[in-house]
């Protein structure tokens, strides 16, 4: 395929980064010491305005398959998209950074007249994810797939948790539901049968939605009832978004420290329920005043990495159980989490994740990244030529698992005896290095 | 402040006002009342001599200056208009018989809507008298300096800061970014609410000229009724949920009416924190007043006794369908303190307003939260929108002065002869707006009988209480009737 970026920032530099091995992808900027950045990648840079018709040209827009605006201007974005369009008919996905382009619900308002496909708006990306790990208690990652009839969520096992007990037969997980990965020692594996967890696996457990809610209570025990305490370290622009997403939950109450008092003055203007606090979230002593170690839960979404990285293990001394951090610099996503932090997430990579689900389309699609890249939730659906068989005759992988069948509107979890037929939508758990075989397997195309 | 302007403003004003006497003159010469038109006709002259005259005492230059009126000389502007057409307005009061200082009393509490009387013996007075009552009302009610804004060229621009310092409430609100028609489409759906209130007490079996006054009355929130015996000397009761309906009205924003009416949306009423502050507040106090009266036996009469009086104070507007200085203590004691809550602010209501309530209310429990959260950001809100800090203080500075001038008032009565309860009700009724009050001037009652003086302190209190006592207290600093020189600011474009 061939691909347009606009802007060579954090986004355009990781899409093309990931896109390059497979695609062919031209990135524009008129900033020529970002050239740099893309010496080292197999693509093609353009130094020029992403809104010249003439630097377009260059990138050769007309015959593109797929063009991103990625600069930090909205304006920009948008005005490059359009042209874009009226020179070829690439599909066209914008990245905001306000909310005034996008409506109540997330859809873009009256963006499609510039041609534009899709609008992307990362931070708010990043805040949606947030909130979904922050409303499932004791998980370090969650998503949700079809519409909320499939939930998937992480857990990292410490002493006492009851997975621990047994092997994974003798468990008697809820029906509906199953653990369709572990990763041990930076190691992503299906577990089977006998395998026995271990104190600091993380386990990925996939299922229905009324079958996760008895996984939620099996798993952590005692989050039923009772409202959490949420603390958001930053008010910035993902600050903001996860306030005013979690503000009107009955189920969460709201703290958010920010430091700049007119920056608080607009979130209290902004947010009804949440009380905004003026301070320094770096600062032991505010943090000890109010409280903050009997949060269930601190988001800490500074725009600086060691402001961020100092809040929250600041708030992991005090106590905190659940620590969600915001990661810029997406090297520094692993340290994060090595040392002590339960999640670290990066606006930058929710974007990434979603213009890679649109760009890999197709019959499957891309439905989650786990796990920094190494793992992969797909949507297949199965190729007509494909053999209808049950599962426990396809044998077992280490590396992929069919988590759900999709039928008729309902998420069926599957067992041995169930069978797969073609026009079946399937929902695959697979690592990074078996989704190609996974998809080939389903759509016909390899054995 | 310069003089010379606000002298021109309130001379243009008051010459405008003589046109209003054509009103109750003519509807006396339909009654053949000769004596009361000739006193209609008398103080239509005067106004209009006295304003042609402080006209042109101001000069040529308070002409040019007048579309730059400053805040401080708006508020000069109104307080000392609405004494000068309280003065006017009493003439006829004086051809008809009444001393000067009942007539001032009882022309100063129509303007102000208040309603409370001078009046002895109504049958000593003709029809023509009780029309011009309830016309007073009427114009008070949304404001004569609105209705002026509304029909002089001349204020269209220097009107907005006079629209402001008569209107009620903390903090301006309008329906149009222009002032002039502001102040037309308000006083269109005033008119228009009152027309049909004229129509629905007419079909409730009122007198055409009975249901003009009531209707002139309510809407006013004001309370003078030609009847003696007030609403209840009809025993109507069609015609009293009529007027509890009217109440309602006259007591909500009439701005907030307007967008909802202009915009065929009724949710835009729902979504109101004042008015639906107001609506608690009368269902709460209605229950208590309920129980009060007659325990937990309700019937239509006794529900819709307490809805009436209970709308009757808190809109301020005082109409009595029973006597209620018969009442239990207990059920005195909501309607008292009913009077210090008042109708909405931008309604007919007086008192001070259900939104400052709402605001000191919210504006406490926020302190309170922040001795638990030294170091939280507070805002107090309204309707989801953030409430500046300058209009808060402005509430504790208004409750402060309400308060302040209520004590003094209190005591002023009471040192001059009047009971407590009296001292305490009628000066809570005066600088409310509302009217009657209890022991000797209750619903069935009158002011006649007291102190000289304590009527000259009660009109004083009518006349800060509809001001709402910033504008009024203002003019007793000293400071403000140094005429300033015609300085180039009263020239230059930005002067304001």
């Amino acid at each position: 395929m061939r691909i347009v970026i606009v802007g060579g920032g954090q986004v355009g530099s990781a899409l093309a980064r990931t896109l390059s091995a497979d695609h062919e992808v031209f990135v524009i900027d008129h900033q020529p010491a970002i050239a740099d950045v893309f010496a080292t990648m197999d693509v093609e840079f353009i130094t020029g305005s992403g809104t010249s018709e003439d630097v377009l040209a260059q990138a050769d827009t007309a015959t593109a398959d797929v063009f991103v605006a990625a600069t930090g201007l909205d304006e920009v974005n948008i005005v490059a998209c359009a042209i874009a369009n009226r020179m070829g008919n690439p599909e066209t996905i914008c990245l905001v950074s306000r909310a005034d382009f996008l409506d109540a619900s997330g859809n873009m308002a009256g963006l499609d007249q510039f041609g534009i496909d899709r609008v992307l708006w990362p931070e708010a990306q990043l805040a949606a994810d947030i909130e979904r790990i922050v409303t499932a208690p004791g998980a370090i990652d969650a998503e949700v797939f079809e519409g909320g009839i499939v939930r998937l969520l992480e857990y990292r096992l410490a002493a006492g948790s009851k997975l621990l007990a047994c092997p994974l037969r003798e468990l008697h997980l809820p029906r509906g539901s199953l653990i369709v990965a572990v990763k041990r020692a930076g190691r992503i594996f299906v577990p089977r049968g006998e395998t026995q967890l271990a104190i600091g696996d993380k386990v990925i457990v996939m299922g229905t939605r009324e079958a996760m809610v008895d996984v939620e209570a099996f798993v952590h025990p005692g989050s039923a009832g009772g409202r959490q305490q949420v603390t958001i370290i930053g008010g910035g622009d993902v600050g903001v978004q996860l306030a005013e997403r979690l503000d009107a939950s009955p189920l969460v109450d709201v703290r958010i420290v920010e430091r700049d008092p007119a920056r608080g003055a607009m979130l209290a203007a902004r947010l009804t329920n949440t009380l905004v606090l003026n301070g320094d979230g770096t600062d032991l002593e505010f943090l000890e005043s109010e409280d903050v170690g009997r949060s269930d839960v601190l988001v800490s979404v500074i725009d600086n990495d060691e402001r961020n990285l100092l809040a929250s293990l600041l708030a992991r001394q005090l106590g905190v159980p659940k620590v969600i951090t915001r990661v810029g610099r997406p090297s520094n996503l692993r340290l994060f989490e090595r040392v002590g932090i339960d999640v670290a997430l990066s606006a930058r990579g929710a974007a990434v994740t979603s213009i890679l689900h649109q760009i890999t389309g197709g019959t499957a699609s891309l439905l989650a990244v786990l796990e920094e890249g190494e793992a992969r939730v797909l949507e297949i659906t199965v190729a007509p030529t494909f053999a209808p068989r049950d599962l426990k005759d396809m044998g077992t992988a280490e590396d992929a698992i069919v988590a759900v069948i999709l039928r008729g509107g309902h998420a069926v979890v599957p067992r041995g005896d169930d069978r797969i037929e073609p026009g079946d939508r399937i929902i695959v758990f697979s690592t990074r290095a078996a989704a190609d075989r996974v998809y080939a397997f389903f759509s016909g195309t390899g054995a | 402040m310069r003089l010379d302007l606000v002298v021109h403003v309130c001379g243009v004003i008051v010459r405008v006002f003589g046109a209003v006497f054509l009103a109750p003159l003519a509807v006396s010469l339909v009654f053949h009342e000769y004596r009361d038109a000739t006193g209609f006709g008398v103080a239509g002259v005067v106004s209009a001599l006295l304003g042609h005259l402080m006209r042109h005492a101001g000069g040529d230059a308070a002409q040019d200056a007048i579309e730059s009126l400053r805040r401080v000389e708006g508020f000069a502007v109104v307080s000392l208009s609405w004494l000068l057409i309280a003065h006017l307005a009493g003439i006829p009061y004086v051809w008809a018989g009444l001393g000067p200082i009942d007539a001032l009393f009882e022309s100063m509490s129509g303007l102000t809507t208040t309603g409370a009387t001078v009046l002895r013996d109504f049958a000593q007075f003709g029809r023509g008298i009780f029309f011009w009552r309830a016309l007073t009302h009427w114009l008070g009610g949304m404001g004569v300096i609105a209705l002026f804004v509304a029909v002089l060229p001349r204020l269209a621009i220097g009107g907005r800061e006079l629209f402001f310092a008569e209107a009620s409430g903390p903090s301006g609100e309008k329906v149009s970014p222009q002032i002039r028609r502001t102040a037309s489409l308000l006083w269109r759906l005033y008119a228009g609410l009152t027309a049909m209130q004229t129509c629905a007490l007419w079909l409730a079996g009122f007198s055409f000229y009975d249901a003009v006054c009531h209707s002139m009355a309510t809407l006013a929130a004001g309370g003078f009724s030609p009847h003696p015996l007030s609403v209840a000397g009809y025993q109507n009761p069609a015609a009293e949920w009529i007027i509890i309906v009217f109440m309602f009205i006259a007591g909500a924003s009439f701005t907030l009416q307007y967008r909802a009416l202009a915009r065929g949306n009724a949710r835009i009423l729902g979504a109101d924190d004042e008015l639906k502050a107001y609506a608690g507040v009368i269902v709460v106090a209605t229950v208590l007043l309920a129980v009060a009266l007659a325990g937990w036996h309700w019937s239509e009469s006794v529900v819709r006794t307490a809805l009436f009086h209970v709308l009757s104070i808190i809109t301020t507007t005082g109409f009595a369908s029973v006597d209620f200085q018969l009442w239990n203590d207990q059920a005195k004691m909501i309607l008292l303190a009913l009077m210090f809550i008042g109708g909405c602010a931008g309604s007919a209501g007086g008192g001070p307003k259900v939104v400052r309530h709402v605001l000191l209310a919210r504006y406490t429990l926020q302190e309170l939260r922040r001795a638990l959260h030294p170091r939280a950001v507070l805002p107090v809100k309204l309707g989801g929108r953030v409430v500046p800090e300058s209009v808060l203080q402005g509430v504790i500075v208004f409750f402060l002065f309400y308060l302040l001038t209520y004590a003094v008032g209190v005591i002023a009565i009471v040192a001059l002869g009047a009971d407590m309860v009296t001292g305490l009700s009628a000066m809570a009724a005066a600088l409310g707006n509302v009217g009657p009050g209890f022991n000797q001037v209750g619903p069935m009652g009158h002011y006649g009988d007291m102190h000289p003086v304590s009527r000259v302190v009660l009109t004083a209190a009518m006349w800060i209480g509809r001001l709402e006592v910033l504008p009024v207290l203002v003019l007793l600093r000293p400071e403000i009737w140094r005429a300033s020189r015609w300085g180039n600011d009263s020239r230059s474009p930005g002067g304001r």
